[in-house]
């Protein structure tokens, strides 16, 4: 279909403000899905369903619409990635899309990420349709959040369309607005090919599924065709759409969004926002905004039973095929043995890794606490990047340490304001921005150290205002910091998976919390053995674990020496099981039970 | 009376040759204390005489080996819950079939509210001539926590009934390290025992064994824990008092006047052999074990039948028993004689130990002086950790 006649949009919403069931009601509406097929929640089962291998991924759904003007329209629908730690990922999908719903629950209000969304779709110049859905719902209140959305975006309240998804009431005057308000696109059919990756994923049997938008020029099935940021070669073996069953199609053309299958064997081939030409005539200039998936989280990740270090080293490689923002590389620790430090976009994105690992490999894993990336100034001129604490050079030999910094995004209710600026300023924050939504709701916005976020941060917030608050974030470089690397010693021998980097004022609470975190968790020995936080050869924070007073069998009842035996014998398995730290025996449970991050460290 | 012991028994050391032992369960109770996991049942009076007859029954058609019996123990459970009579039919079982040694140590437990100066009498006549009395403590709120149901007086009137009576040894049991025990009734229980003069004391640190009522009363928060670094108090004021007194601990938790250690005791730390009769009684014949159904219906019913009352079974190979009789050995304060332990053990067990049992003496945990192994004081109550390293 010709470009005048193409639509390409987004729908930005916060988790459960209706964006699901505002799809199933577009799919509805256009007849993409009959009325027999028709099942809630559509899209989200389908991709259900791809995860037990039936279909692929709905990351873009044509949907044909015929309008009021009695014209036909192919209407896309791409999927953004819903969550904090994938800005990039988001904005490639809207930069794939013409213009954007902007989803708000009108009982909630708009949300932090939410926000952050709608900040990228304004900065991309898309097109902006501001929708409050559930007006069905008793406790909605539409006006109210109108008047935010309106000064947010800088319309009229008016102008902000008032609909329930689930009753439909107000979709079809939304499915007019797409085509009235979103421009089409503006490619050139006749340059050289240039579609845009916005999603791509890995299939044990197709290999790599590149989901794209071909801004200029065409793309056929089995032509050669270019990745430009990969520089790979291959050949599409087939091309189609998603309606949203999946359909192979001959050619898409400028404007159309569908799928590319190539045969390629790994996602960092054919990454997102990587753009594809053609093999023959290939297009100069790749579409602007590719970057480099750069991890912004480092932690160790070990497996608890020794013998599952290959199993693991299998199951990165595996999801590295699917994942290209993870890395890894093997490292080894006195404490926990043989693992890997990994590198993660973010928190959650380590954490989906962690439950993948753990689930779909079928491993149990202890991972340190996280890091962030330090560069690190040596005297002299050289820098080094250090993403394991204990890889920190010695004091002396440091000029100084750059840590990241990100702006984070915080949408609370007012009444919380105190709590949530306390919270920020404890961890380094800077105010840089406080925006009334409305009167009832803040955006505040700081710079912070990441290193402060990746703590523990998101469940403070969360308890202190009551779950109402929600949080986004995103880099905005380098800073200077007076960090300190706080060493924790056992006999004074070093435990370096308890090595941390931190800002010199919250060294002390770091090093009380984990001598007396550990003093707890490491069994008594035959002497006394002191658990010390230090910098560099400063001790900064002691305890100790008094030596072990009494361990033995009071008596044999009725000569049962086999049971005493057995007594000892467990006794001497559990010897074999336990880390040795030096002349100090240490249960690997302790380890893991001292690296918990859900407890909390003091930071005052 | 006077009887020639053989060299080296009743001194509480290490036993080159630890003679044979026999041993019998009584497994009834009046009224059963809540930290006890024993083998032992209340309300079971009705098996009394059946029991009794199958004691006598298995014990007269043990097949095994037969040597003179060096010392007998009867244990429980409370066996003066039965008669003197009956306890002396079954004496006389094992004297028919293995002998007992002249001189050999018979030894009765005995609850103090089962006994008086007629019935000590009908046990010397049946030929005990050593009872154990279980005193616990000195200290009515002591007692009474522990579920113990005698006054603090009758554990002290019982051993005054049994010397005249003519029993020739006695012993009195303590418990320490409770919760409900403080520094004081601890002190005031060693103070009563001393002003009683026995022959040997037990005093065994308080014990939570999985089961008891105990465990769960600890379980569920309504008791405190035992606390080690208590007990281990506890047991150091036992030490300073007890030697004070002239007693001398010659194991954990034994502590004898001369020449009257308990030799069946011994017989034990020694890896001796001994056969065990009863419900879920023990044996040890040369580095094979077994042990017997522990249910006292279960047990009369096997008898009765003519089938094997054994209800399990392990046979060490010599590697292993020496290393056990080694860790055994290690709770008597005056170790392992090297020389002895070699010429019954081999040279194999000590040898392959070298590194570690010098390493240990490092530590300051092993004293090898003087051609022993031995724990050092320090290292008395960590005897675990010893064990662990060792096995």
């Amino acid at each position: 279909m010709d470009q005048q006649h193409q639509r390409a949009i987004a729908v930005i919403a916060h988790i459960d403000h209706g964006k699901s069931t505002l799809s199933d009601r577009l799919l509805q509406l256009t007849g993409t899905v009959s009325e027999r097929d028709m099942r809630e929640q559509y899209l989200d089962k389908m991709d259900l369903e791809r995860e037990r291998g039936i279909t692929i991924k709905a990351a873009a759904v044509r949907m044909t619409y015929r309008a009021a003007d009695g014209l036909d329209y192919e209407i896309n629908l791409i999927d953004t990635p819903g969550h904090v730690d994938f800005g990039y990922e988001v904005s490639r999908s809207l930069a794939a899309c013409d213009g954007v719903l902007l989803l708000v629950d009108a009982a909630q209000g708009i949300e932090a990420q939410t926000l952050t969304n709608l900040y990228l779709a304004v900065d991309a110049g898309l097109e902006i349709i501001p929708v409050l859905n559930k007006i069905d719902l008793p406790a909605a209140q539409p006006d109210r959040y109108a008047e935010e959305i309106a000064s947010l975006i800088g319309c009229d309240p008016s102008d902000v369309f008032r609909i329930s998804a689930k009753t439909g009431e107000g979709v079809p005057e939304l499915l007019e607005a797409i085509v009235a308000r979103i421009p089409p696109p503006k490619g050139d059919e006749s340059a050289p090919l240039r579609a845009l990756v916005f999603d791509s994923i890995y299939d044990a049997y197709r290999g790599v599924i590149a989901y794209i938008r071909v801004v200029d020029g065409r793309v056929k099935a089995r032509q050669r065709i270019h990745f430009m940021a990969a520089e790979t070669d291959a050949e599409a073996d087939e091309i189609g759409i998603m309606a949203p069953e999946q359909i192979s199609v001959d050619a898409l053309e400028a404007g159309e969004v569908g799928y590319l299958i190539a045969g390629i064997k790994n996602v960092s081939l054919a990454k997102v926002g990587d753009t594809v030409t053609a093999g023959d005539k290939p297009a100069t200039e790749p579409l602007p905004g590719y970057r480099e998936p750069k991890p912004m989280v480092f932690a160790g990740i070990y497996p608890i039973d020794g013998d599952d270090f290959p199993l693991l080293r299998d199951a990165l490689e595996k999801l590295k095929l699917n994942d290209a923002a993870l890395v890894y590389e093997p490292e080894s620790s006195t404490a926990l043995g043989f693992g890997f430090r990994c590198g993660f976009l973010g928190l959650l994105h380590m954490e989906i890794v962690r439950e993948r690992l753990e689930r779909e490999f079928d491993l149990s894993l202890i991972a340190t606490a996280p890091s962030v990336g330090y560069e690190v100034q040596l005297m002299g001129s050289s820098k080094i990047e250090v993403r394991n604490p204990t890889d920190l050079p010695d004091p002396g030999k440091i000029e100084a340490i750059y840590e990241p910094y990100v702006s984070v995004m915080i949408v609370t209710p007012t009444e919380f304001v105190g709590t949530v600026m306390q919270l920020c300023q404890d961890r380094r924050g800077e105010l840089k921005e406080m925006h009334y939504l409305s009167t009832e709701r803040v955006e505040i916005r700081y710079h912070m150290p990441l290193g402060e976020i990746i703590f523990d941060f998101f469940d403070q917030l969360k308890s202190r205002t009551k779950g109402y608050a929600s949080l986004d974030y995103e880099p905005v470089g380098l800073h200077p910091s007076n960090l300190v690397k706080v060493d924790v010693l056992l006999n004074q021998q070093p435990v370096d998976a308890f090595s941390t980097i931190v800002h010199r004022d919250k060294a002390y609470g770091y090093g009380k919390t984990m001598t007396e975190r550990l003093r707890k968790l490491i069994p008594r020995q035959l002497f006394d053995v002191p658990i010390q936080a230090a910098i560099g050869s400063r001790v900064i924070a002691r305890e100790t674990v008094k030596a072990k007073r009494k361990d033995v069998i009071a008596k044999c009842y009725g000569g049962d020496i086999t049971r005493k035996r057995k007594l000892l014998e467990k006794q001497k398995e559990g010897k074999k099981r336990m880390k040795q730290i030096g002349s100090v025996e240490v249960p690997q449970s302790a380890f893991i039970e001292a690296l918990r991050v859900d407890q909390e460290v003091t930071t005052t | 009376m006077s009887v020639v012991v053989a060299r080296g028994r009743k001194t509480g050391e290490w036993l080159a040759d630890p003679g044979f032992g026999v041993y019998v369960h009584i497994p009834f109770c009046r009224h059963r204390c809540n930290y006890c996991d024993f083998n032992t049942y209340e309300g079971l009076d009705a098996l009394h005489g059946p029991y009794v007859d199958a004691l006598v029954a298995e014990i007269r058609s043990w097949d095994g080996v037969r040597r003179p019996a060096t010392s007998v123990f009867i244990g429980g459970g409370t066996p003066t819950l039965l008669a003197p009579r009956d306890l002396g039919r079954v004496l006389d079982a094992v004297d028919e079939v293995f002998g007992i040694a002249p001189g050999a140590e018979v030894t009765v437990e005995a609850n103090p509210e089962t006994v008086d100066r007629p019935r000590f009498e009908g046990l010397v006549a049946a030929g005990v001539n050593r009872v154990s009395v279980g005193m616990q403590s000195a200290v009515p709120h002591v007692l009474k926590a522990l579920g113990r149901t005698h006054d603090p007086r009758a554990p002290l009137d019982a051993i005054d009934a049994a010397r005249a009576a003519g029993i020739g040894e006695v012993n009195l049991d303590l418990i320490y390290g409770s919760p409900w025990e403080t520094a004081e009734d601890w002190r005031q229980s060693l103070a009563t025992v001393s002003a009683a003069c026995p022959d040997h004391v037990s005093a065994y640190a308080l014990t939570v064994e999985e089961g008891t009522p105990l465990h769960t009363l600890v379980a569920t928060g309504r008791v405190p824990d035992v606390d080690p670094d208590t007990q281990a108090a506890r047991f150091e004021v036992a030490q300073r008092e007890l030697a004070e007194q002239g007693y001398h601990r010659y194991e954990v938790s034994n502590w004898s006047r001369p020449g009257r250690a308990s030799d069946h005791n011994v017989l034990y730390w020694s890896a001796g052999n001994y056969v065990g009769f009863g419900a879920g009684a023990h044996s040890h014949i040369d580095g094979h074990r077994w042990w017997t159904t522990r249910l006292p219906r279960d047990y009369i019913d096997a008898v009765t039948a003519g089938a094997s009352t054994v209800a399990g079974d392990e046979s060490l190979d010599p590697e292993a028993r020496a290393a056990e009789a080694l860790v055994l050995g290690l709770r008597l304060a005056s170790g392992v004689p090297v020389e002895d332990f070699a010429n019954r053990f081999g040279d194999g067990c000590l040898e392959q130990r070298r590194a570690r049992l010098d390493e240990l003496e490092g530590l300051g945990l092993l004293d090898l002086a003087d051609g022993r192994i031995r724990l050092t004081p320090a290292a008395t109550l960590v005897g675990n950790e010893v064990a662990a390293r060792l096995l």
